[in-house]
This record gives structure tokens, C-alpha cells and sequence, in this order.
């Protein structure tokens, strides 16, 4: 049987309890893989019944929803049974089983979570602001994983004068942080106006770039392999024209 | 075009990073810093905001405050004799330019350095009036590394070490007869002692546990190397005496890169595959627990053909194969191939299970060379004939370059201190 749900935690938790015992189980929140021919159920979330699991959940492993809200983040394909399979050998065994590398669900899950955590922390390097002629920054990115509001306290803690936008271009998506408080609002396209000095802060930038490079030592793959080129779209230093 | 006053030219931008750009550190790491009503504070782990085409990582702004220098060192292009147009920053434009970058997140802080303008102390001025305007005018408190000039006062400097995270002087040469040969200006007491001092300031500091800032991010320092005749022996000793009796945080090794044409350097560049396995050295005596006698070999240098894990290994097959499920981390540590990660990975693991071959190679625990050295439940899959596996194991005088494991390059950066210098030595082959 194929649950299908709508990539919320509760209603993850719903398709958890209705499938933990179906053998053939396939959980996904992707439309993609709804095969023609397979039995198919929408599960919808059941707020009690979703309540009730985190807290027998809980009880197990203190840890364990913030694992699966890390997971369920992901941009992995497999992310959803990563999560289900990674619960449920939790619920078997009735104890944290996050060290238990040797089995293949929980390895799976935690190379799951540290690429959603590695992201987060790459970003917290490549993200670019782009002054508004408001004063407030905005920056653009399509990241891997579901994490824009994650990204917040981190510029919230350094930048508190300032309001911004981290916009997921991808999942059309932004938080928001607006001088005071924080939160997340669909958006599809940002209209915004540059500051008068923006386009001269950037060329500075890279010739920054530029100039602190050693070129008899280019070591190009060695770059790529730091810093992705599908997150080069968004970084001044490696764009020439105008973003977007 | 016209642009808000106080932003520094490009030209002006250009000349004074292109002389900045040597000086290897750029780490960010090692302040807890608080924003205390302003703009910024403190990463511990450190961060990489962008990436050269040299594959460095740029986390601070790196650049002099000016390249007007009366010192004469052979092998510096800022050095007084040479024909480079001069140019200084003031205050005011390089608080500017820090505030604006940070503010876009190009930059995790600033990484000040100068040339001796006019005299070290007239230098020390400039830079320490430029930081506490950082601090108090523009309210910052990201990470800030300030260069240390010789020769200048130590009021100048200690008073300097209350704003800023990190200071280096940089010690340039290997030994004191290099340092006189071609850093004239410059003696070994003058980079040493303001070094001895900021280091019981910062002890001092600590134990009265008073209020504010000293140096939270300590000290490194940076030695070129391949510019005068010391062996690895000599720069690994001086490395290991730096870190214990000045507790520096980090020495860092820059390859000699000729600049500029003098009777007494060599006009090639030092081979990158030295400075590479240095900082495997260097890695070694900081993170794993070993010493420097340990990892010389007897002709006074590091092995160019293994890594100087692999070597010693090799040099100590009474030690091994270990048994990975009672192995004690440290064991784990010295075993060629199995770096901090993985050991954690087969600490977490054996509390639940008896681990074999197979566990390891699912857990993605790199076997190719560690098999060598491992048995896991008994059973061992390695050669036994230490001749052998040194051929097996010799990169053959490889790049560096070709040696990177990018594979394992995702999860490095969290596992350990993320200051990407030391993660990338540890990931060209993971050591
Ligand atoms: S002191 Fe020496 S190394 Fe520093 S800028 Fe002057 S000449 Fe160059």
C-alpha cells in the first residue's frame, strides 16, 4: 500500500501508526511515485492520534521528533521512508537508537540529518543579502533541503537592526524576520529595489574575489568541491550580470 | 559612478589585498563573541563564506591597512626597496568596508594586517585606532584578527588584545639564521616576546576571570617554508614547542611563492606536497595525540611517499593489527586510514554490536588502507608483510591535489572544528 500524506510531521505520524504494520508499506509525500495499479491511501492528518504517537515516541527517545522534523526537511527522494523505516526500528528496539550505525535504517537516517544540518551550516556561509533601498536585506537561495527558517536565529542573533527575507526560490517559500518577529510565508516572486549602494558593495566584492586569489594554484575541482556550483547562482562573486 | 563617502576605491581594495593574500590563516574560529547591541558576534566553529579558484576559503576580510613598508624583507613585495605603487586605508574605509561586507554575509570579520608604515609603533597606532573604532564607533562584534607588528610597544599591542579575537605574529622563517638572513628588520625576539607576553596576558586573564575580552581566540602564527634550508625535523619541533609553551592555536606553513628575485632564494616555488604533508604533521601532534620525535624520519624529514600516519604506522608493526571493537580511541586514532569521524563512528557502534568487516564497510569506515591495520572480531583481511604494504600504500610522490577525498569532504566540516585549513589537510586523505 502506498500512504500517501501532505509532508507535515502530523500527518507523517498519522501515515506512521496506519502503516507500521503493512509489511509493503511505502510512505511518500511525493506525487511522483504514485504508481498506476498500486492501492493507494490520502491519510490525512489526525491531530489526536498524532499527539499521541509523539508523545509514545517521546517516551522512547526524547530526541527522536526533532529527528524526524531534521528528516523530513530533507531533499533526499527517500526522505519519508528514511523517516518511516528509522521510527520504526526506534519503536522496536524502545530506546534511542541513533548510535546503532551497523543498522542500515539508523545509518541511513543520520547521513539523512547530517546533510540537512551541513546544509544549514553551509548556508549560514553562502547565503548573500542584498540591501533593499528600504535598509532591509533579501536573499535569494535554492538550497537542497527545506531549510530557510532554520537559517534565522543564526542572522537574527547578527544582524538584529536589520529586517530580512531568506527566500527558497525553489519551494517558493520565505522567513521572515521583520525588525521584531519571525515567521514563514509562501512567496513566489520578491519585487524589490536595491539600495543606491548595492551594486558598488558587490563589485567590490568580487574584486575581493578576485584579487585574493592565487591563480598559479587554481585548484578548481578542489573549489567546486567546497562550494557547490548549483549554489553559485546566487553568489555575487560568482555571477557577473544582474541577479535574477 | 558616485558612491557613499568613506567607500574605499578599487584600485586601493586591490593593491591592498593582493599583498594580504599570503598570509595563509583565515580562520574564524574560537570566539563565542556576543552582539552586544550592534552588528555581529562570534562563530566558534568558524565558517567559509566563499571559495577562490585556489580552492582556500575566504571567512575574513584579509587585508593591510597599508603597503608602504620601511622593513626590507627579501621576500616580501611590500619590502621598502621594491618599485609597488604605496597606498593606505584609513580607519574609516576599512570600518566601512567590514560593516557593508558583513552585512551581505561576504564575510565572517576582518583579518587586519600592515606593512611597517613609518615606524612599528606609528603602524601598532593605526591598526589598534582602527579596531577600537570597529568596536565602539560601529558597533561590531564579529570576529576580528589583528597582526601583530614588531618592534611596537607593548602597551600598543596589549591594549590592542582587549578588542579583537585573535592575534598572530608571524614568526616567517624556520630559524633564527634564516630570519636574519632574509627579514633583516626583524629579529627572533621581536616576534617572540610579544608572543611570550600576550600568552600570561591571556593566562592571567583567564585564571582572575575578569570582565570583557583578551584574546579569546588566542594566538597562531605562520612560517614560510621552502624559502631557507630547514628540514621537516626542525619545523615540526619548533611547530609542537610553539603550541606547548606559547599555546598557540595554530601554526600555519605557506609554501615559498617567489615574488620577487633575490641572490639569497631560490627562484622556484617550494613544492606543495611538502607544506601538504606538514600540515598532516601538524594535525597529527594536535588531534591525535602524537609527538613530534614520533613522526620524523631518520634522515630528519617527512616521508614524501606516505603520509606521516601510514609512515609511523609502518615504522611500528608491533603495534598492530588493533581489534576494532576494544581498541581504545587512541589506538583508533594512530591506525592509518581511520580518521576522528570514523573512530567516533565505530566508538558509538561497537556498545551494540560485535562489528565486522562488513559493519564497517556499510558504516562507510574507508578500509583501503586501514585493513591493514585493523582486525574486526578477529578476523583480519590485511597483508601481513610490512614491505608490502608500504608499496601499496606509497601515493608514489602524488599531488596533493590528487590525493583529496571529496567523497568524505561533506560531513568533515561538522565533525570537527570546521576551520576549513585544518579540515581540508585532514581530507586529502584522510589521515
Ligand atoms: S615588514 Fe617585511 S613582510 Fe611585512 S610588509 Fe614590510 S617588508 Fe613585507
Amino acid at each position: 500500500m502506498i500512504y500517501f500524506y501532505d509532508g507535515s510531521m502530523p500527518a507523517f505520524l498519522t501515515a506512521f501508526l496506519l502503516a507500521y504494520a503493512d509489511e509493503e508499506a511505502t510512505v511518500t509525500s511525493r506525487s511522483l511515485q504514485l504508481t498506476l495499479g498500486a492501492e493507494t491511501v490520502f491519510v490525512q492528518a489526525d491531530g489526536a492520534r498524532a499527539k499521541r504517537a509523539e508523545k509514545r515516541l517521546l517516551g522512547m527517545d526524547r530526541d527522536c521528533l526533532h529527528d524526524l522534523s531534521t528528516l523530513l526537511r530533507s531533499g533526499d527522494d527517500d526522505r519519508d521512508m528514511v523517516a518511516f523505516r528509522y521510527l520504526k526500528f526506534l519503536t522496536q528496539q524502545g530506546r534511542p537508537v541513533r548510535d546503532m550505525l551497523a543498522e542500515d535504517c539508523v545509518l541511513a537516517a543520520v547521513e539523512c540529518m547530517r546533510r540537512v544540518g551541513y546544509e544549514v551550516h553551509r548556508f549560514h556561509g553562502f547565503l548573500r543579502f542584498l540591501e533593499c533601498s528600504s535598509g532591509a536585506l533579501y536573499a535569494p537561495f535554492s538550497p537542497d533541503n527545506d531549510i530557510c527558517d532554520l537559517l534565522v536565529p543564526h542572522f537574527r542573533a547578527r544582524l538584529p537592526q536589520f529586517p530580512f527575507v531568506i527566500h527558497d526560490v525553489g519551494r517558493k517559500k520565505a522567513a521572515v524576520y521583520d525588525g521584531e518577529h519571525t515567521f514563514v510565508a509562501p512567496l513566489e516572486r520578491a519585487e524589490i529595489a536595491l539600495s543606491a549602494d548595492e551594486e558598488g558593495w558587490q563589485s567590490l566584492w568580487r574584486n575581493y574575489y578576485a584579487s585574493v586569489n592565487i591563480p598559479s594554484r587554481e585548484r578548481l575541482k578542489q573549489m567546486r568541491g567546497y562550494m557547490p556550483v548549483r549554489y553559485w547562482k546566487f553568489l555575487p562573486e560568482k555571477y557577473r550580470s544582474e541577479p535574477l | 559612478m558616485c558612491y557613499t563617502v568613506g567607500m574605499i576605491s578599487e584600485s586601493k581594495l586591490r593593491i591592498l589585498t593582493e599583498s594580504a593574500k599570503y598570509d595563509v590563516s583565515c580562520s574564524s574560529s574560537g570566539s563565542k563573541r556576543k552582539n552586544e547591541g550592534g552588528m555581529g558576534n562570534g562563530y566558534a566553529a568558524g565558517c567559509c563564506h566563499s571559495f577562490t579558484p585556489d580552492g582556500r576559503c575566504i571567512s575574513l576580510l584579509k587585508i593591510l591597512l597599508s603597503n608602504d613598508c620601511v622593513f626590507n624583507c627579501k621576500y616580501c613585495m611590500s619590502r621598502a626597496d621594491s618599485d609597488v605603487p604605496r597606498v593606505s586605508a584609513s580607519p574609516e574605509e576599512i570600518c566601512e568596508l567590514v560593516i557593508d561586507f558583513y552585512k551581505r554575509n561576504y564575510i565572517e570579520g576582518l583579518f587586519l594586517s600592515s606593512a611597517v608604515h613609518i615606524s612599528p609603533d606609528h603602524t601598532m597606532e593605526q591598526l589598534l585606532l582602527t579596531v577600537k573604532k570597529l568596536r565602539n564607533e560601529y558597533h561590531f562584534h564579529g570576529y576580528i584578527h589583528l597582526k601583530g607588528i614588531p618592534h611596537a610597544c607593548d602597551r600598543l599591542v596589549r591594549e590592542a588584545a582587549m578588542y579583537v579575537d585573535r592575534m598572530s605574529y608571524n614568526i616567517e622563517l624556520p630559524s633564527e639564521k634564516s630570519l636574519k638572513l632574509l627579514a633583516p628588520q626583524k629579529s627572533r625576539e621581536s616576534l617572540l616576546i610579544p608572543m611570550q607576553k600576550l600568552h600570561s596576558d591571556v593566562e592571567i586573564f583567564r585564571a582572575e576571570k575578569r570582565k570583557g575580552h583578551f584574546l579569546p581566540a588566542g594566538q597562531t602564527t605562520q612560517m614560510i617554508v621552502g624559502a631557507s634550508p630547514e628540514t621537516d625535523g626542525q619545523i615540526i619541533r619548533l611547530t609542537q614547542s610553539l603550541y606547548r609553551r606559547l599555546g598557540l592555536k595554530r601554526v600555519y606553513y605557506s609554501s615559498y611563492v617567489p615574488v620577487v628575485h633575490d641572490a639569497l632564494l631560490p627562484d622556484v616555488p617550494a613544492g606543495e606536497l611538502r607544506e601538504h604533508r606538514l600540515y598532516q604533521a601538524d594535525w597529527l601532534l594536535r588531534f591525535y595525540g602524537f609527538d613530534a620525535e614520533e613522526l620524523v624520519e631518520s634522515d630528519g624529514n617527512l616521508s614524501p611517499d606516505l603520509d606521516p600516519k601510514c609512515a609511523w604506522a609502518l615504522r611500528n608493526m608491533q603495534f598492530f593489527p588493533v581489534e576494532v571493537n576494544s581498541a581504545p580511541l587512541e589506538m583508533l586514532l594512530r591506525v592509518p586510514g581511520i580518521g576522528a569521524r570514523s573512530a567516533d563512528k565505530i566508538i558509538r557502534a561497537r556498545r551494540y554490536t560485535r562489528l565486522t568487516f562488513e559493519m564497517l564497510a556499510a558504516m562507510r569506515v574507508v578500509l583501503k588502507r586501514a585493513r591493514h591495520f585493523i582486525t574486526a572480531g578477529g578476523k583480519f583481511y590485511g597483508s601481513e608483510n610490512a614491505a608490502a604494504v608500504r608499496g601499496l600504500l606509497s601515493s608514489g610522490g602524488r599531488t596533493p591535489a590528487q590525493m583529496s577525498m571529496f567523497a568524505d569532504s561533506r560531513g568533515m566540516a561538522l565533525a570537527l572544528p570546521s576551520d576549513l585549513e585544518t579540515a581540508r589537510s585532514a581530507l586529502r586523505g584522510e589521515l
